[in-house]
């Protein structure tokens, strides 16, 4: 206890450190400020027409299923079109309707929408020819939000893995290392105190990011928790491997960047774009972030179903990890030793 | 003069070497172009399916509907929140489907699915673009990378490189030696220069194919020397005026994930942000995208500007090293 009150102190100096550790909260309050509509608009369909082509009541269909912007020109609307930073349509007027202009680079469903555009015109009237049962999505508008909330929280949990490799990584270069092999000090306590500080950072950091942007009560509160505490301190974890695993500062930052993107990036590409039970989705569960993201972004969309399964899971890496590095760094690192020699 | 430079160089190249940058630059050329080619341009998005429920068989069937057997059954394939279903019973024919929460894109898959049943032949648009679909990827997400890696390697590597010299307290032999201050930091800009030009080429021709590649690689490396510089003297003056390089890493994260996410999302999914214009790495990523995608929007402007910030970030870097001598003593 008297060892990590002496770390506390010694990362009390250290504004920059607490700076960021508290950006993450500053990027939830940012995220929390975005109206729903400024995201929304995002996934909607983009349509462009020219100033003076098109009838107003071609404009107001076209306006009824999706964002319309005009252009004054032609070659400024096919300009648009090309900007492959969107999957804009260039909607015409000729003899019999109307006709589609589009860059050809499009994803699938755009390019079938752009060719079935001026069909859907010849029959718009047909619509009230029927029912419509639409039922309301739950928090569906908020997907984007939330997926945004979820990746801030995921990169704050991260700043405790950084944290500790970077304190790892510093001990290791100023000698601090053979300080420590002679101080009245186990390997474990060791351990517990260094882990004790990024986790202590991550959670604190993730939980006034939660507190900011999730609004929940009653058993949810306690899930969510759970999930923080468990991946800050799998994050914590993470930091000492990479730190007792890296020779320098270089390499430790390269493996973060790589730790990172491999932390941050699958989980979210699999949850958008693989079906939920498939192998894929399942072995991504191999990564403790996918737990950790997949769970809060069940409890951000209000569900609970999976989220016990979430939690075991991040326990059983919590668990496995821990073992692993208190297997691995049982003797004090030897390597260094003779490197310095 | 000459001699001293071509020794600093010298001996920045064999720090280069010794801290395994070039391998870690080459592992992440591996990894993007891993990524790149065997999962980012496999990625579709399909369009949503048609379910159609019709007992009593008073719809003609065509190829962009499915059949389903029972109501339920309808309901359980629109659950997808994607799909949507159609139920023709003899009264007025019934749309059903999970809401998408916009209300255009509802009616757009509304008027979708009652086109699906119809067998038109839809019309083909009139295309104006160069690219297929698998080359715009590749563009694009080359560009992506080439950018990130930039903004983060160039940064770092030169901090890195100098926070390992003010260890060893190089820095201070530096202050009575007869060598400029100036050498002293181009040798190490120079070095991150050529080797971010040289990662630059690879990623392109990797990526885009030789005939491809190499059409736009002038453009490119244009804007990955600006690029390059601007990150290589911002990386020194941090590293010059923060005491270690824990705080920097920290900035560091900070850059990488809060600095550079608003730039793609504005750059990617063409959301409109009225300040975005203020931000300055914005300009550098959209002249990266054009420079790959043979447009271009920035004019000389742009480059004066460029070129002025370098030569401000340099004359901020000999400052700031004058002062970190000053300080060592």
């Amino acid at each position: 206890m008297k060892g990590l009150r002496y770390q506390l102190k010694n990362i009390r100096r250290d504004k920059m450190c607490i700076l960021t550790f508290l950006l993450p909260v500053i990027a939830g309050i940012a995220i929390n400020l975005l109206t729903g509509l400024s995201l929304s608009s995002v996934s909607e369909n983009t349509f462009g027409i020219v100033e003076n082509n098109l009838d107003a009541e071609t404009a107001q269909w076209l306006e009824s299923i999706g964002n319309v912007t005009m252009y004054e020109s032609k070659s400024d609307l096919e300009a648009a079109v090309i900007d492959p930073s969107t999957q804009m349509i260039g909607v015409l007027q000729n003899d019999n309707g109307i006709y589609t202009v589009r860059a050809g680079d499009e994803l699938k469903m755009y390019a079938e929408m752009g060719d079935i555009l001026p069909e859907l015109y010849q029959e718009r009237d047909k619509v009230r020819l029927y029912d419509r049962t639409i039922i309301p999505a739950d928090n569906n508008e908020e997907f984007l939000k939330s997926l945004l909330i979820v990746i801030t929280m995921v990169t704050a949990m991260f700043m405790g893995c950084t944290f500790n490799t970077m304190s790892i990584i510093s001990e290791k270069e100023e000698g601090i290392v053979f300080v420590n092999e002679v101080l009245p000090m186990t390997h474990t306590q060791y351990i517990i105190q260094k882990i004790a500080l990024g986790f202590l950072g991550a959670v604190m950091s993730t939980g006034i990011t939660a507190v900011i942007c999730i609004k929940t009560d009653g058993i949810q509160v306690l899930f969510l928790t759970l999930i923080i505490f468990l991946s800050s301190f799998i994050a914590s974890l993470a930091g000492l491997f990479i730190g007792s695993l890296s020779g320098g500062l270089m390499t430790g930052i390269m493996y973060i960047k790589i730790v990172m993107i491999a932390f941050i990036a699958p989980p979210v590409l699999i949850f958008l774009a693989v079906p939920q039970g498939s192998i894929l989705y399942n072995l991504s569960y191999i990564l403790p972030s996918s737990a950790a993201f997949y769970g809060l972004m069940e409890l951000l969309g209000g569900q609970q179903q999976r989220l016990m399964v979430n939690l075991i899971i991040l326990l059983i890496h919590c668990i496995l990890w821990f073992f692993l590095y208190a297997a691995v760094s049982v003797k004090p690192p030897e390597k260094i030793k003779r490197g310095r020699i | 003069m000459k001699k001293g430079l071509c020794a600093l160089i010298k001996k920045d190249f064999r720090l280069l070497l010794s801290s395994k940058f070039l391998l870690l630059a080459a592992g992440s050329l591996i990894l993007y172009s891993s990524y790149i080619n065997f999962v980012y341009i496999n990625i579709e998005q399909e369009n949503f399916s048609v379910y159609l429920y019709d007992p009593y068989h008073l719809q003609e069937r065509t190829s962009s509907v499915k059949s389903v057997g029972s109501r339920e059954e309808l309901e359980e394939k629109c659950s997808d929140g994607n799909s949507v279903g159609i139920h023709i019973s003899g009264k007025k024919p019934e749309i059903y489907m999970i809401s998408s929460g916009i209300k255009s894109i509802d009616d757009y898959r509304t008027a979708y699915a009652i086109s699906a049943l119809s067998p038109g032949h839809p019309q083909k648009s009139l295309i104006v673009g160069g690219n297929s679909k698998e080359m715009k990827m590749r563009r694009e997400i080359t560009a992506e990378f080439l950018f990130f890696e930039l903004s983060a390697v160039g940064f770092l590597g030169l901090a890195a490189m100098l926070f390992k010299e003010k260890q060893m307290g190089v820095v201070r032999v530096y202050g009575i030696m007869p060598v400029r201050k100036s050498s002293f930091i181009l040798s190490k800009a120079g070095l991150f220069l050529v080797s971010d030009l040289v990662f630059a080429a690879l990623l392109t021709l990797i990526n885009l194919g030789f005939s491809a590649g190499v059409s736009v690689l002038p453009g490119v490396l244009v804007q990955a020397g600006i690029l390059s510089l601007v990150m290589a003297f911002t990386g020194f003056i941090c590293a010059v005026v923060l005491p270690g390089f824990r705080q920097f890493s920290m900035l560091y994260l900070v850059l990488a994930v809060f600095i550079t996410t608003p730039v793609f999302l504005a750059g990617q999914t063409g959301i409109t942000w009225e300040w975005i214009k203020f931000h300055p790495m914005y300009h550098m990523f959209k002249a990266m995208k054009d420079a790959y995608f043979h447009t271009s929007s920035v004019g000389y402007s742009y480059y004066i500007t460029c070129g002025t910030a370098i030569i401000l970030l340099f004359l901020f870097a000999c400052r700031g090293l004058s002062c970190e001598m000053k300080r060592e003593g």
